[in-house]
């Protein structure tokens, strides 16, 4: 463990100054960004970033600072500063909230990877993007093309005052294309794969299985076709949601939900907060019985799974919903313990500068029984939706309209023309009351998103929401553009 | 760390360069926050950093590295992968040029030494205070108090020697109150803003007067937003002053130039020396930022460039480009939305029927195009009945193209410093004859 003897420091002068418990969180990371824009490379960096964040605990309050530099000076200095702002924050509260952990780990966690994206000559990365970016000018209104890479690797070792010490490797990569056509007054978009890019836990085998060459003329051509084809009707109807878009739905209308922070307010003031209750574990029915939405940070390939989260929680799999039912929260140990159950390893921190807290990691629907293309042989008048183009959700994480960026209409069971401009509409626990067909595990994908903004200062967190295609009847469409 | 301290360390990236041209970009940066609700504090973080940005441009290529770490092995490392991935890279069309020397001066007050030195104790004090308004206003509250201090510096070989130095400090709140919510929020360089008592009194009277809220029909409203809504709505123009959006076609700008594009009276400008957002005089590239009017009277009148923008084009730079390169394009960081003659309680009283919005959420593109934009309401919404607030009313969910919003609008006379979810401006509470809701909310 390269970095014992700082901790050492760190937290023998954490408990000097007062502390009643601290941990710290030594972190280097790399960061590699790849993009190439309309033929150049736009950008191309490597970016190396190391610290150490201390978190103390005075009288129920916590403390946190952050310090980049490792001389004895500045760790002292560190927790000096973390054991000054818990006991400020102390002084200033007029409850209690934070715990001394009682379980301590030593152990080393590496992420499982195929192919090491260090292996991979940076020649032959630039050569992969500017190959794929130049398939998607596959149609004359392309007016924007871009192809991207971004790899990340994290050594992280964290240590406690009851003798934590955990060591963690952590790789994730991820990519994509997209092309934007233009004309006659429109623009459209498309995005492969889903609308974020794939992205998960693990090594260039992500970049391979994202087939970014082979789906380049594809994509262009669609956002072309999109200029043109008919905009989606209004209307209440049945929609069939891709499976890249159903991971959007639950990171929005059951994630977010369910962080038990924000039910507790501790967001308020700016994710907000939950129309869930912690007295509604068990009571409250969230979706359909074939509903069922689970924790898994341990699940290879997760964009967030890692052995031990970033207050030393070894991670866990944990359910939220199911079948049909509200049964558990993502949580903390603060804020499990206020509601007398067991953190479910969901605290992270984007980077040694950032204070750990409640972040959504990996949280999934289980897949159903239908074969895809059987999702659609009872529907009279539909339309599927593929790939999110605009989000947007209250603070209660009740009211939602999504957007997509291509759909197709189904008559009678069958897909049919291309239509632009898909949006639809609804409230939380009414949709996925609605959901009668969920797609079966051949359809199902770890489909992770690297951007999930929450917490003051932001953070930017990586998660995943496995999912597969799902069918909803009678779903407000068309919402978004006034009709 | 301090702008010599910055430059020093400039200085060493470049006598270690044996690129053809390079540039360093130097952040330093200390913040400190103090989060809170339910009356404690749940969150108190004090983080410094200082960053190395190294842009190498060998035979044309380019290449970026970045560290943070400052000792000669560390700076030595950083350049030599910034040209090996220049290596990597391809031969552009046209060969990058580095800013050169430019004779600079900051903004007056951008650096106060109190929010420097501003301690936990303080914004504890500050904190403390809201939690007093919420008990006397039997509400409960949740917020934030924060302050930091840092710098940029960026010097290349072609003789660019750009310092700045800023402080920020700010604070919001939201208090709720059984079935209603109000919010307040200031932020400036200086702590002499932070009035905790006032910030908590304006959010709990919010909070107090909606109480009670009653559905409203969603539909077309006259609205009148607060600047904290109103920032959230005007930040999405920002993309669309960018040559490049302009130039691709994804801007509602896009052959546009010179037209009337809002209605007379809308002047939005890119200001860095605005007294409420005092920012850098030189962008990310160290080339210096003009003060020009991007839509003046409601005509568009400027684009915004950064170096390649600028010879692409052929227009002037303008001075504001992000860390080179990258595929974002020339952006404004110091949106200014010029103030009109009415007061807002003016524009309150003029107005027959309509709603009062104190701040929106989770604000989205539907249509970049045509700037249609979805979110909701939060935190005080009010019904405004013969020009008067009548009452509260539960939140709605609007879908509006700003641009044919601002075709028909007043603004407040008084300016604000905004925070937004991501991006601050200055903006007064503007007055929209018609704003389209889509649905309602259960609160």
């Amino acid at each position: 463990m390269e970095f014992s003897a700082h901790a050492e420091r760190a937290l023998d002068t954490a408990l000097a100054r007062g502390a009643a418990y601290a941990d710290v969180r030594f972190e280097r990371a790399r960061t590699e960004r790849i993009e190439v824009r309309n033929g150049e490379v736009a950008d191309l960096r490597d970016a190396h970033s190391e610290g150490f964040g201390l978190r103390a605990l005075v009288d129920g309050a916590w403390g946190f600072a952050a310090c980049a530099r490792f001389d004895d000076t500045s760790l002292d200095a560190a927790a000096a500063r973390a054991v000054a702002m818990a006991r400020a924050g102390a002084a200033a509260s007029r409850q209690r909230i934070g715990t001394i952990p009682l379980e301590a780990y030593v152990d080393r966690y590496v992420t499982p990877l195929e192919r090491d994206p260090a292996g991979v000559p940076l020649g032959e990365r630039v050569a992969l993007l500017l190959e794929a970016e130049a398939g998607v000018h596959s149609a004359p209104s392309i007016a924007v093309g871009r192809a991207w890479i971004d790899l990340w690797r994290t050594d992280k070792e964290f240590y406690s005052t009851i003798g934590s010490r955990i060591a963690q490797t952590i790789y994730q990569s991820g990519g994509a294309i997209s092309a934007l056509a233009v004309g006659d007054g429109d623009s459209q978009v498309r995005m492969w794969p889903g609308d974020r890019g794939l992205y998960f836990g693990g090594g260039w085998e992500a970049i391979e299985l994202a087939e970014l060459r082979e789906n380049a003329a594809r994509i262009g051509e669609e956002a072309h076709q999109l200029l043109s084809a008919p905009q989606c009707p209004s209307g209440t109807m049945d929609v069939i949601l891709g499976g890249s878009q159903v991971s959007l739905q639950i990171h929005e209308s059951c994630g977010h939900a369910a962080e038990l922070d924000r039910i507790m307010g501790w967001e308020a003031n700016f994710s907000g907060t939950s129309f869930l209750d912690p007295a509604e574990r068990g009571k409250l029915r969230y979706g359909s019985p074939i509903v069922t939405i689970e924790i898994d940070n341990t699940m290879p390939r997760g964009f967030a799974t890692v052995g031990f989260d970033d207050e030393g929680t070894k991670s866990v799999r944990a359910d939220i919903i199911r079948d049909g039912m509200l049964v558990g929260f993502e949580s903390s140990r603060d804020t499990a313990g206020q509601i007398g159950a067991a953190s479910t390893s969901c605290v992270r921190a984007e980077s040694w500068e950032y204070v750990p807290m409640i972040r959504m990691c990996n949280l999934n629907l289980l897949p159903g029984d239908v074969p895809f293309e059987h999702l659609f042989d009872d529907v009279r008048d539909g339309v599927y939706m593929e790939a999110n183009r605009s989000w947007s959700i209250d603070d209660r994480r009740l009211n939602f309209q999504f957007g997509t960026q291509i759909g197709w209409e189904i008559k009678h069971g069958k897909r049919g023309r291309m239509l632009k401009n898909p949006t639809y509409g609804g409230v939380t626990p009414a949709f996925w009351n609605s959901c009668d067909a969920i797609a079966d595990a051949a359809s199902w994908f770890e489909w992770g998103t690297p951007n999930c903004g929450k917490g003051e200062p932001m953070q930017t967190g990586r998660t995943t929401q496995a999912a597969a295609p799902a069918r909803f009847r009678n779903v407000a469409v068309g919402v978004g553009y006034g009709r | 760390m301090d702008a010599e301290a910055r430059r020093a360390l400039a200085a060493r990236v470049l006598e270690r360069s044996r690129a053809d041209a390079t540039e360093a970009i130097v952040t330093s940066d200390h913040r400190a926050l103090t989060r809170f609700t339910h009356e404690f504090v749940h969150q108190n973080v004090d983080v410094e950093n200082v960053a190395i940005r190294v842009r190498a441009i060998v035979d044309g290529r380019t290449g970026v590295a970045s560290t943070n770490a400052g000792d000669d092995a560390a700076i030595d490392a950083v350049v030599r992968r910034a040209i090996e991935i220049a290596a990597f890279a391809p031969r552009p069309a046209e060969v990058p040029v580095l800013a050169p020397y430019a004779s600079l001066a900051a903004p007056p007050a951008a650096y106060v030494d109190a929010t420097a030195a501003a301690t936990a104790e303080q914004r504890a004090g500050v904190a403390a205070a809201i939690f007093d308004q919420a008990a006397s206003n039997g509400c409960w509250c949740s917020g934030y108090v924060t302050t930091s201090d840092g710098g940029v510096t960026i010097a290349t070989t072609a003789g660019a020697d750009a310092s700045f130095d800023g402080t920020e400090c700010g604070a919001n709140v939201k208090m709720t109150a059984g079935d209603s919510t109000g919010f307040a929020e200031c932020y400036a360089p200086d702590t002499l803003v932070l009035d905790g008592a006032a910030l908590g009194a304006r959010a709990a009277q919010k909070a107090r007067t909606s109480a009670d809220p009653i559905a409203v029909e969603p539909g077309e409203w006259t609205v009148i937003l607060e600047p904290a809504a109103f920032g959230e709505l005007a930040a999405f123009l920002a993309t669309h002053f960018s040559a490049q959006s302009y130039d691709e076609g994804s801007s509602f700008l896009s052959g546009r130039l010179g037209e009337r594009v809002m209605a007379t009276g809308v002047t939005i400008r890119d200001d860095y020396a605005h007294p409420l957002h005092p920012d850098a005089p030189f962008d990310y590239e160290g080339n210096p930022k003009a003060r020009l009017a991007l839509i003046e009277d409601g005509v568009a009148r400027n684009l915004l460039t950064d170096s390649a923008w600028a010879r692409k084009l052929g227009r002037p730079n303008t001075g504001h480009g992000l860390p080179a390169p990258n595929a974002q394009g020339p952006f404004p960081l110091d949106l200014v939305i010029e103030p009109g003659s009415p007061s807002l309680d003016e524009l309150i009283a003029g107005t027959k029927r309509g709603l009062l919005v104190t701040r929106l959420w989770y604000v989205r593109i539907v249509d970049q195009r045509r700037t249609i934009l979805t979110g909701m309401t939060r935190d005080g919404t009010f019904l405004i009945v013969d020009g008067k607030i009548a009452r509260g009313v539960r939140n709605l969910r609007f879908n509006q193209s700003l641009v044919d919003a601002l075709g028909t609008c007043t603004f407040a006379n008084e300016q604000h410093r905004t925070g937004g979810y991501s991006y601050a401006l200055v903006a007064p509470a503007v007055k929209f004859d018609r704003f389209t809701f889509a649905s309602t909310t259960a609160y």
